[in-house]
């Protein structure tokens, strides 16, 4: 039997009663919400805001936990500590110390007046890796090598930093909580994906430092470090080697840090030892860069500048020796994202080495002649790279 | 989890070149295996070897 049914007389009007205004029930189903949200909206995109951060701040305080641990538990495995072979309280103070150590804090100088503030930071930053590196030999066994000492100071650095996120984060979480200010926890859900991406790659570096492999970041060294191989090596600052060499007629100096060790050397304090009795007339800078989005991860480019990342006060003195003795500065970059750039190096970056390396060829023809002299930094962390 | 990214997972290979021949060989990560690190002799022509490449390859679970 089949039924037809008239939807041509539908009344909208009838369905939400619209235009009856007489029942209560329905105005109230409608001005409720309306009074809810002019009222608790802010509260109520707080609570559900909250609860994405809440997730985000528990993996950061894990991340922390694990690299605390992983700490603890490498300098236990490789006998590193001076305690190892002594009693319990001994090896507990041990970890004690490691607690201080890793909620050391930096007070930055202060910049109300800018003259004089690279020297203060230089002085401030270069004091923290000097005190760091002396506390940890304190706690380590005498015979501890450079290579651990540097592993334990960079698994330390990693600890500190995740512990330092983890507790700004939480702060700025709590603080929107307490006050229940909804724009207060606005700039922190926009921030918290990127601090994310950052604390994860650090947490996956961990790994790679322990075992000592090359990290993307080590892509300069190891280019350079290829190119020194088969010259005399000399110290040209703390933890930064030297090796000076000839190509088609130019003079090359291949400056790099000190491999194997997880440190990242003092090229600018070895550029300034270098400079008084050699007249450079080029400097090539070969590291890793920050890739945009979009871009492809290990894509090569060049450019004018002094390529070297950190807080600035190495490229300011680079920077400033080069104005100084009129010496163009060229660099070749390889694209990475921070997760590339600190974890294990990649197949596709390891694959560039040789590219690179042709690049800084040409770039020596191209832009010098013979008889002048040029000097190459490898730039960047280079553990698990020797020379 | 039905939305749940699963993590890949990454293994480390290292490539051995003859310093002689060139020929190459991608064994997986020792420690101890620095880069530019002497390895042993080449399985073609007995020459020494030297550790080429580091790198990590990621897989799915």
């Amino acid at each position: 039997m089949l039924i037809l049914v008239n939807f041509t007389n539908f009344d909208l009007d009838q369905v939400f009663s619209t235009g009856d205004d007489s029942n209560p029930l329905i105005m109230l189903i409608w001005i409720l919400p309306i009074i809810l949200f002019v009222f608790y909206g802010q509260r109520i995109q707080l609570f559900v805001t909250s609860r994405d951060l809440k997730k985000g701040i528990k993996k950061l305080d894990n991340f922390r936990i694990e690299s605390r641990t992983a700490l603890i538990d490498y300098i236990k495995d490789n006998n590193l500590s001076v305690h190892d072979n002594t009693n319990s309280s001994k090896r507990d103070d041990t970890v004690k110390k490691i607690d201080q150590f890793i909620d050391y804090f930096t007070i930055m100088p202060v910049d109300m007046d800018p003259s004089g503030i690279v020297q203060k930071v230089h002085h401030v930053v270069r004091s923290r890796e000097d005190h760091t590196r002396a506390r940890i030999k304190s706690i380590s066994a005498p015979d501890i090598s450079d290579i651990e000492l540097a592993k334990v100071q960079t698994l330390l650095e990693i600890a500190s930093s995740l512990q330092m996120i983890y507790k700004i984060i939480n702060h700025m979480f709590l603080t929107a909580k307490k006050q229940n200010n909804y724009p207060l926890i606005l700039p922190l859900q926009m921030i918290l994906p990127f601090i994310m991406e950052e604390a994860k790659a650090m947490k996956d570096a961990i790994s790679a430092f322990e075992a000592g492999q090359p990290i993307g970041d080590g892509i300069g060294p190891m280019v350079v470090g290829k190119m020194m191989l088969p010259h005399k090596k000399e110290v040209a600052s703390f933890q930064t080697v030297l090796a000076r060499t000839d190509f088609e007629g130019r003079e090359l100096f291949l400056l790099k840090a000190q491999g194997p060790l997880s440190v990242v050397g003092r090229p600018a304090d070895a550029l300034e030892a270098i400079i008084p009795d050699n007249k450079l007339d080029a400097i090539i800078m070969v590291d890793a860069a920050l890739k945009l989005e979009g871009e492809d991860s290990a894509s090569v480019a060049q450019g004018f500048g002094a390529a070297i990342g950190g807080i600035g006060t190495e490229r300011f003195k680079i920077e400033a020796i080069a104005v100084d003795n009129n010496i163009p500065i060229f660099s070749i970059v390889v694209k990475e994202s921070v997760k590339d750039a600190i974890t294990l190096m990649t197949k596709e970056i390891a694959d560039q080495a040789d590219d690179v390396r042709e690049q800084v060829y040409d770039m020596i023809r191209t832009n010098t002649v013979q008889g002048q002299l040029v000097l190459v930094i490898g730039v960047g962390n280079t553990a698990g790279v020797l020379q | 989890m039905i939305f749940s990214k699963k993590e890949k997972i990454t293994v480390a290979y290292t490539v051995i070149q003859c310093t002689s021949c060139s020929f190459q060989r991608k064994r997986k990560f020792a420690p101890g295996d620095t880069l530019f690190a002497e390895s042993g002799r080449c399985d073609s022509c007995s020459e020494p070897t030297r550790v080429e490449k580091i790198f990590g390859e990621s897989f799915d679970p």
